[in-house]
């Protein structure tokens, strides 16, 4: 079966019943080294997308929009808008579509890199986000069953986490304790691995 | 802190309401939070819409300058915040009558991040917008890197003449095209001799010694390009005009508007004792003064300081500056 809306919605609502037992952590992981509300972020942002859900057109780009306007809602935290950002590439991608092949999806996600890229200011390497999601598009690329992307992307953002663990932050507040930072996970690359664990629960 | 309040966290609201309250003929709330001041009634049909946000704490700037000939809509953050993306996109939505949106804003990062996403989700919806941003804080950065300068007052200047072209029935490019002139002609300059207090900080924004003044201050309190000891109001006014005037020259014969403009808590008297020195340098040098403004346009709270702004005028930019044009704060 295609990517459609209601396998979206479906992705989408077990991504934010995961969130709410996930903040703590992202909370506390994220003030080690900025304010301390990535957890608060995400578990907001996820219940506005799943007030959201019932009323989703079955057009996949106009659904994804309004996921993206739903996250804004809630938050207007960086991240929040770096996460509406990819939303909204990949509305725009697929609008007019009621049905995405699988095998679109890197593509997808690369094109939310680059728009992520764009809007952030941050480029490949800083220790964001932006390198979890790079390598699991690396990891996903030439597949198409679903459940096998999600096992390669969840392995592969494991494994960056534990490359860059050891690195300082480049960018953003982090930067300011980049020092701090080495041996600190990012909170931003651990907020997108639960994305993917709730995806995958 | 020292301020007329009762909850911090309800500012904003709390003086929106009284605004749409004091002046329901020029004002109404709408969108998610009620964060989104328009013109009431519905969106003229055919008439290119002209939007703008930013944060809370400038009034008249910036929601006080949605009315007839100016602003059809405004989105609203917390003081010194920009608005969300949602705030944005409702502003935009009030304002769409069928023939495209400008998004007329000054240069500050959250404001672009926000409007830039709000526009690719009218996009989304097919309802086409441009954008039409302000960097006329000369102090903010040199001439070599002018697109990375803050929008101020100049931003009044902007407002009025896009309004005037979307009231005289340009379309979208046209409108954008007259924003833009008016948005390039525009060259600020400000001084700060207090800061002022938000809300929910509840302490001054920097601190300032009695007897000190700060050239190039910005209006959320952003440094200058130099602090020193408080001067008379003429070499104040001389300091200020030599920035203005080194960045963008004047020649003999130009038509130029200026505006005085008090950044809060500084009194019309002292903007008058100025504007002796604007006027009779512009003259000096040969310019002719169109339509001068004095008085609190573009305000950072409780700050007292001043800013000067010189628009030099084409005879289009002239015409939609002097056109009719109605808010509580400023009728033409």
């Amino acid at each position: 079966m295609p990517l459609t809306v209601p396998v979206l919605a479906a992705g989408l609502s077990r991504i934010a019943a995961h969130m709410e037992t996930a903040a703590d952590s992202l909370n506390t992981i994220d003030g080690q080294l900025g304010d301390g509300d990535l957890g608060v972020t995400m578990v907001r942002g996820g219940r506005e997308v799943v007030k959201a859900l019932p009323t989703l057109p079955a057009d996949v780009g106009m659904a994804l929009m309004a996921c993206a306007q739903a996250f804004t809602r809630a938050s207007g935290s960086s991240y929040g808008t770096l996460l509406a950002t990819a939303l909204l590439s990949a509305a725009k991608a697929t609008k007019g579509r009621t049905e995405v092949p699988w095998t679109e999806v890197p593509a997808l996600l690369q094109g939310a890199l680059d728009a992520m890229i764009a809007r952030g200011k941050a480029s490949l390497g800083d220790k964001t986000v932006l390198d979890a999601l790079n390598a699991a598009i690396e990891a996903t690329t030439g597949k198409d069953d679903p459940a096998a992307m999600l096992v390669a992307a969840a392995a592969a953002v494991d494994a960056t986490l534990a490359r860059m663990r050891n690195e300082p932050a480049h960018i953003g507040r982090a930067r300011i304790f980049a020092d701090r930072s080495v041996g600190l996970d990012d909170p931003g690359q651990v907020a997108f691995r639960e994305i993917l664990r709730g995806l995958g629960a | 802190m020292k301020k007329i309040l009762n909850d911090p966290f309800a500012y904003v609201d709390e003086t929106l309401e009284g605004l749409c309250l004091a002046f329901p003929q020029y004002y109404e709330r709408t969108g998610g939070g009620g964060r989104v001041i328009k013109r009431p009634g519905l969106a003229r049909k055919g008439k290119v819409g002209v939007v703008t946000g930013g944060g809370s704490g400038h009034l008249p700037v910036f929601t006080g300058y949605v009315g007839r000939g100016l602003l059809d809509a405004c989105a609203i953050g917390e003081v010194f915040a920009s608005p969300s993306v949602e705030q944005m996109v409702d502003a935009m939505r009030a304002a769409d009558g069928g023939a495209g949106i400008l998004r007329l804003y000054g240069n500050y990062g959250g404001d672009v991040m926000n409007f830039d996403m709000a526009g690719e989700m009218m996009d989304m919806e097919d309802v086409p917008s441009t954008t039409v941003r302000l960097a006329d804080d000369v102090a903010s950065a040199p001439p070599a890197e002018a697109a990375k300068r803050r929008g101020v007052a100049g931003m009044i200047y902007a407002f009025k003449i896009a309004g005037a072209a979307a009231e005289a029935g340009l379309d979208l490019a046209g409108v954008t095209r007259v924003a833009q002139a008016a948005a390039d002609a525009c060259r600020t300059v400000g001084v700060a001799l207090t800061p002022c207090t938000v809300p929910q900080a509840g302490r001054p924004t920097f601190t300032i010694g009695e007897d000190e003044m700060e050239i190039g201050m910005g209006i959320h309190g952003e440094p200058g390009v130099r602090r020193g000891a408080l001067r008379p109001a003429q070499a104040i006014a001389g300091e200020m005009l030599d920035m203005l005037l080194a960045d963008r020259p004047i020649a003999s014969g130009q038509r130029v508007s200026v505006l005085v403009n008090s950044l809060g808590a500084t009194p019309p008297e002292e903007l008058f004792i100025l504007y002796r020195d604007v006027a009779a340098r512009l003259t000096g040098a040969g310019a002719s003064i169109v339509m001068p403004l004095v008085g609190r346009y573009a305000c950072s709270m409780e700050m007292a300081g001043v800013s000067f702004t010189i628009i030099t005028l084409t005879p289009e930019l002239e015409k939609y500056l002097l056109a009719p044009a109605e808010c509580a704060f400023w009728r033409v």
